[in-house]
């Protein structure tokens, strides 16, 4: 029987859901404060009314849910689903305000695709837009890689009682010390430090590239951002070729390495458990696939004879292909150049990086090397288990953090999850192809927009289909919550309407 | 102690074997099989998108081109010298004697939003390599204060440069100014600056019933 949800209930995720969102009104004073001090008066008011709307949303759920009632495991994934929801339908006040978009569906676009660190954008006239906007585009990225759930445990919420199950529904469930509010500060301790560190190093290139100090310090903050979180998005619109440099490509790509690495692993090394760099199963299959799919791209480089000597090939080649295995985005071609002269084998490639994706509890997205991981180890124990006797005791181990055996629930989640990503690449695919694209061209932004990779091979626009948008807008939502919490959600109004 | 080392040292091997033994065997098939196979597709290219112009074979010195047709015929216009204009953006990046400048030739060249100007889709645009003292000559880049100055560039398109890590771009050897750029006018929007007070003082309402209902629920 299924139990319809009461009031209690619903006050209960409503009481989480204002925190979060004022959580979110609180982010928006970065982008304001940038605003200010560069005198851009119109975007800060778009900012301030902005901070106004979720603040009088968030403390109104606050005022009218107050509730005694503790936080079930339901209840914390539909306020992660629902909370992230509000937080693009608010958070994108400023961008629409900003004029640089045909509709409110497409701000809404962008505030989820920076929110989920995808990258993909739906912004016009990008290079005219104000230092404010281009802050909170990559504070949105930089917020949603460590996660916007993160952030309010972080900051607003005072006990610990329920803070792991909205903790779990933001697709992130390793506890790096025992109280989830200490894990949530050490994530963020992990990537401010490594903020500071990183965007030293871009500005003072920056500067030797001929960018002025000021410009060099924000555009070496935004990079950053972008790339720590496996974001994508970038204040010029020719994105990482407007450097054209080695210098920051050879800086860009450990960032985007290291920040699509499990937050446990980060931890793990930081509490001096050095080795677990090579022995994690994750790190193992990431190299994996990455030298899959760098062997696929440079096949179908090498076939067409796109770049004039292997070394320049290797250099586009890698970067592109690094930066789609770690759902970053980040490009140093344009995006037509994977149809007009990368082509359709280099593309699959690259599409291959994209559906793979990032590491378990990191900025990532994509199936996950810890699940790839387990289901190439469940095969070989599959093979091992039809070779051998039938009294053999077959076990496989799996190492991450710790050793443990392969179980069977542990490879039927693993493969669940990796289903339903093929399940959203799939429908963003098929609707691309109803549109009239190209089968590779529609696959390409389909798995870039559900892996929250954010390349795009020029199928995303401003002029594509209302009902393309949507789907993307949802694929980049279910692959960053990594479904559980949507399956909550959706669990939720079928409850409404059947429950008794 | 050193046995244990020894040890640890095997078990780090162990581990290592898989990933090794994977990136070998994709070695082996990639030069046994793909090899041969790649020799066999070699030569197939990429058709011309006809919805763009084409360079004939006898293109004159600096035919104008836009950016979309360089992007979509790359091959084509390869080697080729052309003319390009487009709103200079961003700024002048300049490495010693030579200089990077990002020509924009799309909806916003001549007025961008902040101006006004229609929504017209995505900015587009290239990178010119072009002299430091020829990129002295722009006065105005565009960004959210400015409207850039117009330039005109002659120069030769590289779809994969060879000096420049395959970058497409062009290596221009003339450089017009076709209109001086200017800053932009912003006019401060009083009526959404009274929405956000109007905003930002129902917050502070809703904050102090927010301190007096919790103290009175006191959970």
């Amino acid at each position: 029987m299924i139990i319809r949800p009461r009031w209690a209930d619903f006050k209960v995720i409503g009481l989480y859901t204002g925190k979060v969102i004022i959580g979110v009104g609180i982010l928006m004073v970065i982008p304001l404060t940038t605003s200010l001090l560069f005198g851009e008066w119109n975007s800060a008011i778009d900012f301030l009314i902005g901070i106004g709307a979720c603040l009088v949303f968030g403390l109104g759920l606050e005022v009218l849910c107050q509730t005694p009632k503790n936080m079930a495991w339901g209840h914390g994934l539909v306020v992660v689903s629902f909370s992230w929801l509000m937080a693009t339908v608010l958070g994108a006040i400023p961008h629409y305000l900003s004029g640089h978009f045909s509709s409110y569906l497409d701000a809404m676009f962008d505030v989820m695709s920076g929110y989920t660190t995808t990258g993909l954008y739906l912004l016009q006239d990008l290079d005219h837009v104000s230092h404010g906007l281009n802050m909170w585009r990559h504070v949105l990225t930089f917020a949603g890689g460590q996660g916007i759930i993160v952030i309010a445990l972080t900051f607003l919420f005072q006990g610990t009682a329920g803070a792991y199950k909205i903790y779990v529904g933001e697709g992130k469930d390793e506890r790096l010390l025992p109280n989830v509010i200490q894990t949530a500060r050490a994530i963020w301790l992990v990537s401010l430090a490594y903020l500071v560190v990183g965007s030293f190093f871009l500005w003072i290139s920056g500067m030797l590239l001929g960018l002025g100090p000021l410009r060099s310090f924000l555009h070496a903050i935004w990079i950053f951002m972008s790339a720590w979180s496996t974001g994508g998005f970038a204040p010029q619109s020719y994105n990482s070729i407007y450097y054209h440099s080695l210098l920051y490509e050879v800086i860009t790509v450990p960032i985007f390495v290291i920040g699509s690495f499990n937050f446990a692993l980060h931890w793990a090394v930081w509490t001096g458990e050095k080795r677990e760099i090579y022995r994690n199963i994750e790190i193992i299959s990431f190299f994996t696939t990455v030298a899959i799919a760098l062997l696929l791209a440079t096949a179908g480089l090498m076939k067409l004879g796109v770049y004039p000597d292997i070394a320049i090939l290797f250099r586009k080649m890698f970067y592109q292909v690094v930066s789609a295995h770690t759902t970053t985005g980040l490009g140093t071609i344009y995006s037509r150049t994977f149809v007009r002269q990368w082509g359709t084998f280099s593309m699959l490639g690259i599409i291959l990086a994209m559906a793979i994706g990032a590491s378990a509890c990191s900025t990532g997205g994509g199936f996950k090397g810890l699940r790839m991981g387990i289901i190439f180890k469940a095969v070989i124990q599959d093979v091992r288990r039809l070779i051998s006797p039938e009294s053999a005791r077959i076990v496989e181990k799996w190492h991450h953090i710790s050793t443990r055996l392969l179980d069977d629930a542990t490879v039927r989640i693993a493969m669940l999850i990796v289903l339903s990503y093929v399940g959203i690449y799939a429908l963003g695919t098929v609707i691309g192809v109803y549109y009239g694209y190209d089968l590779v061209q529609a696959m390409f932004d389909a798995v870039s927009a559900g892996s929250n990779t954010g390349l795009s091979c020029g199928v995303v626009s401003p002029t594509m289909p209302t009902l393309m948008k949507v789907v993307y807008i949802f694929e980049m939502w279910a692959g960053r919550l990594e479904f559980m919490s949507l399956f909550a959600l959706a669990g939720y109004f079928v409850a409404l309407i059947r429950g008794r | 102690m050193i046995l244990c080392r020894v040890k640890k040292e095997i078990s780090r091997v162990r581990l290592w074997r898989p990933a090794v033994a994977s990136l070998l065997a994709i070695t082996l098939v990639f030069s046994l099989i793909l090899g041969p196979a790649m020799g066999q597709a070699s030569g197939q290219k990429i058709l011309l998108n006809p919805d763009f112009p084409i360079p004939g074979r006898e293109t004159p010195n600096g035919t104008e081109v836009n950016s979309a047709s360089l992007v979509e015929n790359a091959n084509a216009w390869d080697g080729r010298i052309i003319t390009f204009t487009g709103e200079a953006i961003g700024e002048a990046m300049a490495r010693g004697k030579m200089a990077w400048i990002h020509l924009n030739d799309d909806a916003y060249m001549w007025k961008n939003i902040e101006e006004g100007a229609q929504l017209g889709g995505y900015n587009s645009g290239h990178a010119v390599w072009v002299l430091t003292d020829l990129a002295k000559k722009i006065r105005f880049f565009g960004d959210f204060k400015h409207e850039g100055d117009v330039v005109k560039i002659v120069g030769t398109f590289n779809a994969a440069c060879p000096q420049h890590g395959g970058d497409m771009d062009i290596h221009a050897s003339t450089l017009e100014i076709v209109r001086v750029g200017h800053p932009v006018h912003h006019v401060i929007n009083t009526p959404r600056a009274m929405i956000a007070w109007v905003l930002l003082i129902l917050a502070l309402i809703l904050y102090r019933f927010r301190i007096i209902i919790r103290r009175r629920h006191a959970f």
